[in-house]
């Protein structure tokens, strides 16, 4: 099974000079844990800012979301894989680089994203047709 | 086999479960034809859903007529004869999006997403047939079950993308608007139609406990 049969297509985004707290705002608002930053300048230069970010390097740490820059806590590069790399060598990139996400690129552009309850879903499919690999 | 143990088993059983099994490889087999229509955007690999719809209606027609004719238990036969007739819905509603096709123009911002509910209609219909198939053998069907689950909520998601785009889709007049929004909302409610024939297997397979 390939990724892009279970990637989501739908990717939200954020500028990275605007405030975490808008980055806040549009995770709760669309009900997702991560958004992708985009950083003017070049077009290739992403990062991604998760729930965690958010939670472990702002809020916890007691600092004003509205006035931190999401480029200052996003992570960057971004991990890229092909739409026709398998689920089971994507979750072993998940697992070897520590990620709950990596982003499904092709020729370049970004075309999804998948997460850690992709893989799960793809998993139980695959093992419900008989051909699971664990 | 479970349900061959548990049915007073003959030759009318026999023949009612190879014919379901021949109207759900005649569904997979139209799904494949519109899944490839619709990929290499060609009508004429459309109409051959409509032929296969044809010959689904009277292999429907033949289980019916042989459940009633006395095939397996009375408690079982509503419960079979719905499953069987929730296919037929599949049929009907992937015959009527084929025949949508011809007319259809399909903007280029949604041709992808469309493409991927289509293909993952297939990879339905085919868990639904390996169900069947596990239910004859009395296997659990709680894995299977949710393989359809999760194919369904995944293309719920992509249908409110689809929409959403639409949305800002220009349309030259009312019946391209029409035409276009009829699609999506069959295209897109086909996996509705499969749950539902999967919670009817379900349900058999409970009622043989």
């Amino acid at each position: 099974m390939k990724v892009d049969e279970f990637m989501t297509t739908r990717i939200e985004s954020i500028e990275a000079d605007r405030s975490v707290y808008d980055a806040i705002e549009k995770m709760v608002d669309r009900r997702i844990r991560s958004l992708l930053v985009v950083f003017s300048g070049k077009d290739k230069d992403h990062g991604v800012i998760t729930a965690r970010d958010v939670v472990f390097k702002v809020l916890s740490k007691k600092s004003d979301p509205k006035t931190v820059k999401v480029a200052s806590i996003a992570s960057k590069p971004i991990v890229c894989i092909d739409r026709t790399m398998t689920i089971h060598d994507a979750a072993s990139l998940m697992v070897k680089s520590v990620i709950a996400r990596v982003f499904v690129c092709d020729e370049g552009k970004i075309v999804g994203v998948l997460s850690l309850l992709d893989v799960m879903t793809a998993s139980l499919i695959l093992r419900a047709r008989g051909n699971y690999v664990a | 086999m479970l349900l061959k143990k548990i049915l007073s088993y003959g030759k009318q059983e026999d023949q009612v479960l190879e014919n379901v099994k021949k109207h759900l490889q005649l569904l997979h087999l139209a799904f494949e034809s519109f899944y490839s229509g619709i990929r290499k955007d060609d009508s004429s690999t459309m109409r051959e859903v409509i032929d296969l719809e044809r010959e689904g209606d009277s292999v429907r027609r033949e289980i019916i007529s042989t459940i009633y004719a006395g095939a397996f238990l009375p408690y079982l036969r509503p419960d079979l004869c719905r499953f069987v007739e929730a296919l037929d819905r599949v049929f009907d509603s992937l015959e009527d999006t084929a025949l949508n096709y011809p007319d259809v123009v399909l903007p280029e911002q949604i041709r992808e997403e469309c493409v991927r509910v289509a293909s993952m209609n297939t990879n339905m219909c085919e868990m639904l047939a390996i169900s069947f198939d596990a239910m004859v053998s009395g296997e659990d069907l709680r894995e299977k079950a949710l393989a359809i689950r999760i194919y369904e909520k995944k293309i719920d998601d992509i249908k409110f993308n689809i929409l959403k785009e639409m949305r800002t889709t220009p349309v030259e007049n009312f019946w391209q608007g029409r035409t276009l929004a009829e699609f999506v909302s069959d295209l897109t409610t086909i996996s509705d139609m499969l749950e539902d024939a999967s919670d009817y297997l379900q349900i058999i397979n409970i009622s043989m406990r």
